[in-house]
Order: structure tokens, then C-alpha cells, then sequence
């Protein structure tokens, strides 16, 4: 059985060659995994061909954040569907790069925007910042107004989608 | 001066996270009782846990709450405090405040309400320290006609820093090179000057390029008697803001080090300044400086100054806030070694150091006599987007700069705060960078080098544990390579 797991943004292949003890394929390179840890938070150790590693870890929601050597990465089992959802999503959303509240509305559904056009300007941690449109289009909806907040990732303006496509 | 009877045995600190816990700090240590204020959000936090006892606020908003000037005062009163603390940030640099608790028969732990007002404007300040002979750039101040301001502007010569008046913490300030993009960049600060200080007024001053900004922490007892307990370096910033903060200077010659340091001094002593302040100034590569702004309170970056001089610079403050005068003179103050700090924020270097939020789901602190963690974290807690990103400050002590370096550098591998995105590689990049190792500083660093402070990938050897490591932490993962339920199990070694 064959994992896909993306580490700092690039996706790696883990596969199970065999039980007791666990062996592994990683990234094409085979090797004996000793890890007594159950999976949880906290310091944790593992063991690669009997060498011995470090690490930290934090489960955030359907992601692990690791800590080991000085660095902090970031992991998470890429689902193969993944792929198909994020070639049909377009440009035709704009989500929030961060959690805050919307400061100011540039533009009202209906209107006609550029690339690059100001939609929004929102608020977090008393730093502003203007959300832009993506593309040339219309505004189909803004998903908040004024001072109302949103979380980090969440849709804030949507496009109208392009004829044609 | 410890054993000597405060005039206060119980002071309430108007603040709240790293900052609070470690003013709680002193007062234990000088006996003096503790009061804590908080919004419902922080009821269980670690400064409410710090004090004796604590005061709910009411506000719409956590940061409103703590700026509520009367249920601070209040709240001093009904608990029996007999002075006020402030902190930074908040109420720190309020006037109306510092003038309300002493109205109220309390002592406020900071300058008077004069100094506070004088100092927090910055055109006052600026013809104050240019009337006393303290250097300052070449400016102009807006005064209701953005078309003339910006003729006027125009005029002084590019590169130019629009700034607001009434600011700080780099908000409503922007940089602008040539007259095309001066009109936008007066709307926008003056906008955002009305926006985070309630006061529109906006000014223009030289913009000196590659600056370093060099601070002077600087004492005084209110009779005109001041001293300096030398300088900070604090050139690297991202957003207008210090991330990374050393005592004394990197590679400042003496006798401008002794310059500035006086320049500080006079400005002190001229306003009669009472307690702890700092004056800001910014240095160009032709040995020039500015006078920037003075503030008046505690600075965020105190402790490198305390790790060099050997002082506690809270308690210090509440000695002058007591009326035993500075304790010490300008002699009585030495450099030993070399303090370097750095802030770790909840952001993302890689994403122009936008706030994150999160839940802290690991922590683990390094610790030795030579380092210090600065901080009010505590596992299981949410970093939301109510208060400033900063969650604590690493400082670390060394005889020289280089060993300061590579202290910070190991404290910051070993640091584990997991849950939230942080800078903390980030900052051990920068503090591991050629320039920085050669104090090649401006407060363009991180912008210069932003290339050379990326992430390198991971050796391969750490990679394939990664991966290990996150594979186990999977429950797909596990549920195969350990938890194996039947029929697999009983199959032994085996390929799909």
C-alpha cells in the first residue's frame, strides 16, 4: 500500500513493503522504521535503519506540523481527488489569506472589475490588507460586508464565471 | 533597591501576555502585590495566573477592554492598588491615562502626563528635540491641503517617508521614491492615520536610505537628572517592525556610540523626564543621525538592554516611580557581552509575514543561565486575531556578539511551539545570515536578502525521517503498519 504524502508543499510517495518490522519505500529508498510513538502530540522518536531521530509533533485538523532539526515542516496524506478538485477551481473565487473582519468594500456585486482591481479591504491583528480580483469579470457575490469577519481560507468574493468555459 | 518600603504594595498591571507576566515578575521579587486585568476571553491566561488577583473588563472587543481607561482606574481602586503599571502598547503611551490614574491618587509607573504628550505627537516632539540641538531630518507636516503638503513634500527631494503623526508600529507610513506615487501614498497614510489613531495629521520627512535604527534606553529621575544605559541596535524589521534586537550596537564606533548616547541624554534631561524611556534615532551609512521619535515606556526589547548592563529595568522604574531617584550614575553603568533578541510572531515568513492563528499543540522551551523566553504561552491555547501576533521573545546572552549568535541559533532549533505558524526558522536563518553574522544592518535587511532567507530543502537523510515521521502520525498509516487488522496481519511480509 502506497501513501502519498505532501511534506512543505512537494508530494512524496511512502509504501508499506513489509510488517514486523515495518519496512518502507521512501521516495525510493527502502528502510527499517522503528517508531514507538502512538501517533500523538509532543516529542516523539523514530528510528531510520537503527538512526535514531527526534521530532516533535502537532496534529492541525487533517495536517501534522513536525518539528525536527531546527526545522518546522508541514505534512498531510494528499487524497487523489485532490487533484481533480483543484483543476476545475478557476479563478472565479477570492479567499481570505488570513482571519479578520472587512474594513471597506470597494466594489458591489454586479459591478465590473480588472485583474488586480481592489473588491475588499480586510482587517486582522490591526494589519490591512486589499483583497484584489483575480481576473477580469463581474462580481457575482461578496460573502460579507462590512465589519463582519471570516476566517482564514474562507470565500470572500466570487466572479461571475467566464462565458465559454 | 530591594528592601527599601515602596510607596505602593500593591500595583495593577494595565497589560496582559509575555509583557505582564514579566512585570509580575519584579513585583514578587520586591514584595509588592499583583493585580492582573483581563478580558472574559483571558480568563484562565497566564498573566491572570502571574497575580494575586484579578479584575474582569468589559469591551466589545478584548482590545477595547483594555483600553478602557476608567475600569482600569477603577479597577486599581476597588482592589487597593496604589499605582498603575502600563506596560507597551495599550494605555502605555496615553496620556489621558497616565493624567487619570493620577488623578485618581494613584501612581502611574511611567513619565508625567506632560512628557507622554509631548513625546507621543511627533511634530512636538521633533521641534522639541530640534530646539534642544538634537539632530533631526529635514521635514514638513501636513496641514489640512494635501496639495500644497505634497508640493511642499515634493520639495525636500526624494526618497521621502510619509509618516502619521500621532503613529508608531509602522502603521500609516510608507516610503515613496519619486512624485508620481506621492499622491496615493498621502491618501493612504492619512487615511490610515485617521484610522489607527484617530488623527489624520500626516507628515514628510527625508528618507535616509539603508538607515540603521539605533536606539538609546535612557533613565531619568524628573529633576533633570538623566543617564543612559547605552544602546539598542534594532535594523531588522519586516512591516516597520523589529523583529530582531541586539545590545550595545553591532561595529559602532565609540565615540559616535558616546554621541548618540549623549544626544539621548540631553533630550532626557532637557524635558525633566522622569522613569524609563527610549529615544529612537535612525543612523545613515555616512555616520549621520536623526532623531525619530522618543518612547515613553517600557520597550519590548528591554531585556537586552537588563542582559548587558546587568539591571532590572522594571524594577528600576518602580524605584524612580517611588521617589528613590536613579540609584545609580552614568560610571555605575558597563557593558559586559553582548544580547541579542529575537520575537517570535504567530506569521508567515513566506507569505509576507501575514498573522496566523492557531492552537498551541506543542511547546517545548530551551533553557540555560544565558537565555531568556519571554512569554505567557501555555499548551492547549488559541492565538486568535484579537491582539498583536507577537507570542514571546528569545534573548540570549553571550561574552560577544558571536557567541550571542550562536546561542540564539541553538535556543532556536531546540524552541518547539507547534499548532500555530510561526517565524521561528526564520528568525534562525536571519540570525545564521553572513550579513547579519557581519552586521551588514539596515532596516531593508529582510527585504534585501529575502532570497537568501528562504527555507533551503531538507537533506535527504532528514527527509525520508520526515517522512517516517509523518507517516506514522497518520491514521490511514497506522491503522496498516501497526494496528494491522485481520486478515492482513496473519499475511506477513508483502507488496500491493
Amino acid at each position: 500500500m502506497a501513501f502519498q504524502i505532501e511534506l512543505d508543499g512537494a508530494a512524496h510517495e511512502v509504501e508499506i513493503l513489509a510488517l514486523r518490522p515495518l519496512k518502507l519505500l521512501i521516495d525510493g529508498r527502502e528502510c527499517v522504521v522503528t517508531a514507538p510513538d502512538g501517533g500523538e502530540d509532543g516529542r516523539q522518536r523514530i528510528e531510520i535503519d537503527g538512526k535514531p531521530f527526534s521530532f516533535a509533533r502537532a496534529h492541525v485538523g487533517a495536517r501534522q506540523i513536525l518539528r525536527l532539526d531546527g526545522r518546522t515542516l508541514e505534512a498531510r496524506l494528499i487524497d487523489p481527488r485532490d487533484a481533480i478538485d483543484a483543476a476545475g477551481a478557476g479563478h472565479d473565487h477570492v479567499r481570505a489569506p488570513m482571519p479578520g473582519t472587512i474594513v471597506h468594500v470597494h466594489k458591489q456585486p454586479g459591478e465590473t472589475v480588472s485583474r488586480g482591481e481592489a473588491l475588499v479591504t480586510i482587517e486582522s491583528m490591526k494589519l490591512q490588507m486589499t483583497l484584489n480580483a483575480p481576473r477580469d469579470g463581474i462580481i457575482a457575490s461578496l460573502t460579507r460586508g462590512v465589519g463582519e469577519t471570516f476566517d482564514k481560507d474562507e470565500i470572500v468574493a466570487e466572479l461571475e464565471p467566464l462565458d465559454g468555459v | 533597591m530591594t528592601g527599601r518600603l515602596y510607596p505602593f504594595a500593591k500595583v495593577l498591571i494595565a497589560n496582559r501576555g509575555e509583557i505582564a507576566c514579566r512585570i509580575a515578575r519584579t513585583l514578587r521579587e520586591r514584595g509588592i502585590g499583583v493585580v492582573a486585568v483581563h478580558h472574559a476571553v483571558e480568563r484562565h491566561a497566564a498573566h491572570v495566573r502571574a497575580a494575586d488577583e484579578a479584575v474582569e473588563l468589559v469591551g466589545d472587543t478584548p482590545v477595547a477592554a483594555h483600553l478602557d481607561i476608567k475600569q482600569i482606574v477603577s479597577a486599581a481602586l476597588a482592589t487597593g492598588a496604589q499605582a498603575i503599571h502600563p506596560g507597551y502598547g495599550f494605555l502605555s503611551e496615553n496620556a489621558r491615562f497616565a493624567a487619570a490614574v493620577k488623578e485618581a491618587g494613584l501612581v502611574f509607573i511611567g513619565p508625567d502626563p506632560e512628557t507622554i504628550r509631548l513625546m507621543g505627537d511627533k511634530i512636538s516632539a521633533r521641534n522639541f528635540a530640534s530646539a534642544q540641538g538634537v539632530p533631526v531630518a529635514p521635514s514638513v507636516m501636513a496641514t489640512g491641503d494635501l496639495e500644497a503638503f505634497r508640493a511642499e513634500a515634493a520639495a525636500i527631494g526624494f526618497p521621502l517617508l510619509i509618516k502619521a503623526a500621532a503613529g508608531g508600529g509602522g502603521k500609516g507610513m510608507c516610503i515613496v521614491r519619486s512624485a508620481a506615487d506621492l499622491a496615493e501614498a498621502v491618501r493612504r497614510a492619512a487615511s490610515e492615520a485617521q484610522r489607527y489613531f484617530g488623527d489624520g495629521r500626516i507628515y514628510a520627512e527625508t528618507y535616509v536610505e539603508r538607515p540603521r535604527h539605533i536606539e538609546v534606553q535612557v533613565a531619568g529621575d524628573g529633576e533633570g537628572r538623566a543617564i543612559h544605559l547605552f544602546e539598542r541596535e534594532c535594523s531588522v524589521q519586516r512591516r516597520f517592525q523589529k523583529i530582531v534586537e541586539e545590545a550595545p550596537a553591532a561595529s559602532l564606533a565609540p565615540a559616535l556610540r558616546d554621541q548618540i548616547c549623549g544626544e539621548a541624554v540631553r533630550l532626557a534631561s532637557a524635558s525633566r523626564y522622569s522613569n524609563l524611556g527610549t529615544v529612537e534615532f535612525i543612523l545613515g551609512e555616512d555616520g549621520r543621525f536623526f532623531f525619530l521619535e522618543m518612547n515613553t515606556r517600557l520597550q519590548v526589547e528591554h531585556p537586552v538592554t537588563e542582559m548587558i548592563a546587568g539591571l532590572d529595568l522594571v524594577g528600576l522604574q518602580l524605584d524612580i516611580a517611588a521617589g528613590f531617584g536613579l540609584g545609580l550614575s552614568q560610571s555605575d553603568v558597563r557593558i559586559k557581552g553582548h544580547a541579542i533578541e529575537v520575537r517570535v510572531c504567530a506569521e508567515d515568513p513566506e507569505r509576507d509575514f501575514l498573522p496566523e492563528t492557531g492552537v498551541v499543540s506543542a511547546l517545548a522551551v530551551p533553557s540555560a543561565p544565558y537565555l531568556r523566553f519571554e512569554n505567557a504561552l501555555e499548551l492547549g491555547q488559541k492565538v486568535t486575531a484579537d491582539f498583536d501576533p507577537m507570542l514571546a521573545k528569545l534573548v540570549a546572552h553571550g561574552a560577544n556578539r558571536e557567541q550571542a549568535i550562536e546561542r540564539l541559533i541553538a535556543a532556536l532549533r531546540e524552541l518547539t511551539l507547534l499548532g500555530v505558524k510561526t517565524n521561528i526558522d526564520y528568525l534562525a536563518r536571519v540570525i545564521a545570515h553572513p550579513a547579519f553574522r557581519h552586521a551588514d544592518l539596515h532596516t531593508g535587511f529582510v527585504k534585501e536578502h529575502a532570497a537568501t532567507l528562504q527555507a533551503q530543502p531538507l537533506p535527504a537523510e532528514l527527509r525520508i525521517a520526515a517522512l517516517a515521521a509523518a507517516a506514522t502520525g497518520f491514521r490511514e498509516f497506522r491503522d496498516l503498519a501497526f494496528g494491522a487488522p485481520e486478515p492482513y496481519a496473519s499475511i506477513g511480509p508483502w507488496r500491493n
